[in-house]
């Protein structure tokens, strides 16, 4: 028997032991232990294993191509569509054919990821500066520089293309950013999806943990003999969590631009409406999750369940459309992705309700139904 | 005022029959105590007459009104101080009792006449804005009676909740509830100490779920040839040890 006051390993087991006993007896719990972590692991090791592929495109070849007499050879160069036929077999992107114009406004839009521009004279440059002229063949690229990662796969598909097709030296690519032509950092592309994820994750954690305290603080009985309804409870809990997610905002967003300065080019009213109608969705989220908890412990567990699988599918971490494209509708399920759209929209690109309808209107959808799912399964007495 | 009849629960885990086949009747104004050992399913019958849970098999009705299934109805005339303290502990006993009084759409002046009332009787004063994770045990129980007693209900339901009272403040406890009694208010109680017991109009003592005899306290004891409501309970119930 160990002696009292002296460190025993035996009580320490004996400790050891029961916290190992509890778990085992909540099997819910040993069972996202198990399920979590292979979920999670799935999830990104199938989303983050791919690459940069099927980037939409547009290309506008005006290259008229070049013929002339190279002492007695004829020579006829068409470096124009060589380059758009590169492009069309490199996996990376996915090209249409379309006018530069209209092209750029498609990518301001989100339609396109890049417009390019081969002029009508491209060809004819390419032959001069191989005849030792001091001339530039250029290549105009109006590219959307919200996804750095896709931004450099679509350049170098295109420095591959022109490698490929002329081997030219001197060759330089004129380019324009989207969307007001804005150079952003790193910072200023993270912070939406950044943003987003509090938003998924604290929100889900404080309103999970909150509405499973009820529960577990053994006032829900009580409560049920009350003329409280479920659905004025329901509506008592999504009110408060959704003044504590409007909190969580105005400290995200205070500290995002005011402290990191982050580019908001977009109207701050309407980013803040869409950050609480976002957090709103996930209030009711978790309002709905919470009634399959049966402790604080089971609720924790379930808001890294849905964050996790948020941050790799959302677009947080890689752009949906360089994911795998059998794992991209599952995507367009998930709340944080359309939280994505709308705040990258808004603060990076400056858009306003008209271009972003459908996202919100998405999340308004989602939110509707987490409100119905919760009411259709909210308890109004002891569960036995 | 509140009547049973064949009422029976089963719990789906471990198919336990808690209830079985329980038939009361209780009139209005009447001090009821339903006794027994712990897990002979008093607590059960208390939450499926609060119609906080839905009985198997039976039927019951508080204030004449179906239970659980028109609960709505007759929600706000009853009272219940359950068995667990059942309080907001982050929260003050003020906070407390003014969150229970608005559920019950009392108004703010009502509240303050009548939490001040309460105090005064639970002797509470001075706690108002304690903690309830502060108050002893004693208080806790009694913060429960307040809130269950704050909208002045028809019928209340004390489950073991003087349990743990000391025993002035008890005596206390059950002149008030006299007081109550002849104001027309229905209690009923549980109880698992026999003295205590003694003190109601009629007892009811269950075993295994089942109703084994009832009556008024005097009654049993000359029915049983014995002096004291525990005589009693222990010659009905076998000297069997609790389950708890």
């Amino acid at each position: 028997m160990p002696k009292p006051g002296r460190f025993s390993l035996r009580r320490s087991a004996a400790v050891a032991g029961r916290v190992l006993a509890q778990i085992r007896r909540d099997r819910r719990t040993l069972g996202m232990l198990l399920v979590i972590p292979a979920i999670v692991m799935l999830i990104f090791g199938f989303a983050l294993g791919g690459q940069v592929s099927n980037v939409p495109i547009l290309v506008d070849n005006q290259d008229a191509g070049f013929s002339a007499t190279v002492g007695t050879a004829g020579v006829s160069l068409h470096v124009g569509s060589q380059i758009l036929a590169s492009l069309q077999t490199n996996s990376a992107v996915s090209v249409t054919l379309g006018s530069y114009t209209a092209g750029k406004a498609s990518v301001d839009s989100g339609a396109y990821f890049a417009a390019i521009l081969i002029p009508s004279n491209f060809s004819q440059t390419v032959f001069m500066r191989a005849q030792g002229h001091n001339v530039t063949a250029s290549l105009q690229v109006y590219i959307d520089g919200t996804k750095p990662s896709i931004a450099a796969g679509v350049l170098g598909a295109l420095q591959d293309a022109v490698q490929n097709s002329s081997r030219i030296k001197g060759f330089s690519l004129v380019q324009q950013y989207a969307n007001g032509g804005v150079k952003f950092s790193g910072l200023d592309v993270s912070l939406p999806s950044v943003t987003a994820f509090v938003l998924t994750f604290l929100v889900l954690l404080i309103s999970l943990l909150t509405v499973s305290r009820e529960t577990t603080s053994g006032t829900l009985p009580r409560l049920y003999t009350t003329p409280l309804t479920a659905i004025e409870r329901l509506l008592g809990y999504t009110l408060s969590l959704l003044v504590v997610g409007m909190m969580m905002v105005v400290v995200v967003f205070v500290v995002g631009i005011g402290l990191f300065g982050a580019v908001v080019r977009g109207d701050l009213l309407l980013l803040f409406a869409a950050a609480v109608l976002y957090a709103l969705s996930q209030v009711l989220l978790a309002v709905f999750l919470s009634n399959f908890a049966r402790n604080e412990f089971q609720a924790v567990q379930l808001a890294p369940l849905i964050a996790f699988p948020s941050m790799a599918l959302s677009g947080m971490l890689v752009p949906v459309s360089s994911l795998p494209a059998w794992i991209q509708p599952l995507c367009r399920l998930i709340p944080m992705y359309y939280a994505n759209q709308l705040f990258e929209g808004i603060m990076l690109k400056g858009y306003g309700l008209g271009p972003l309808a459908f996202d919100f209107a998405i999340v308004v959808v989602m939110a509707v139904l987490f409100l119905v799912l919760a009411m259709s399964t909210v308890k109004d007495r002891i569960d036995a | 005022m509140i009547e049973t009849e064949n009422l029976v629960k089963v719990f789906k885990e471990g198919k336990i029959r808690a209830v079985d086949g329980l038939t009361i009747s209780i009139k209005k104004g009447e001090i009821y105590a339903l006794i027994g050992a712990n897990g002979s399913g008093k607590t059960t019958t208390v939450n499926m007459m609060t119609g906080a849970l839905a009985p198997t098999a039976g039927r019951i009705t508080v204030l004449g009104v179906e239970m659980p299934r028109q609960r709505h109805l007759v929600s706000a005339r009853i009272g219940v101080a359950p068995q667990e303290y059942s309080l907001y502990t982050d929260l003050t006993l003020e906070q407390n009792a003014w969150f229970f009084a608005r559920l019950y759409g009392m108004n703010s002046q009502d509240f303050r006449r009548r939490f001040s009332e309460l105090n005064e009787i639970l002797r509470l004063g001075g706690r108002e804005h304690s903690l309830v994770s502060n108050l002893s045990g004693g208080m806790k129980r009694r913060a429960s009676i307040e809130c269950a007693l704050l909208h002045e209900p028809d019928v209340v339901f004390f489950d073991e909740a003087t349990v743990g009272i000391d025993p002035v403040l008890r005596a206390f406890l059950w002149d008030y509830f006299r007081t109550l009694r002849s104001s027309g208010l229905t209690i009923l109680l549980t109880s698992h100490v026999m003295d205590e017991a003694g003190k109601a109009d009629r007892i009811g003592l269950v075993r295994a779920g089942k109703l084994v005899d009832e009556g008024e306290p005097e009654a049993l004891m000359s029915r049983h040839n014995v002096r004291s409501i525990e005589e009693v309970f222990l010659k009905l119930s076998g000297r069997e040890v609790s389950d708890a």
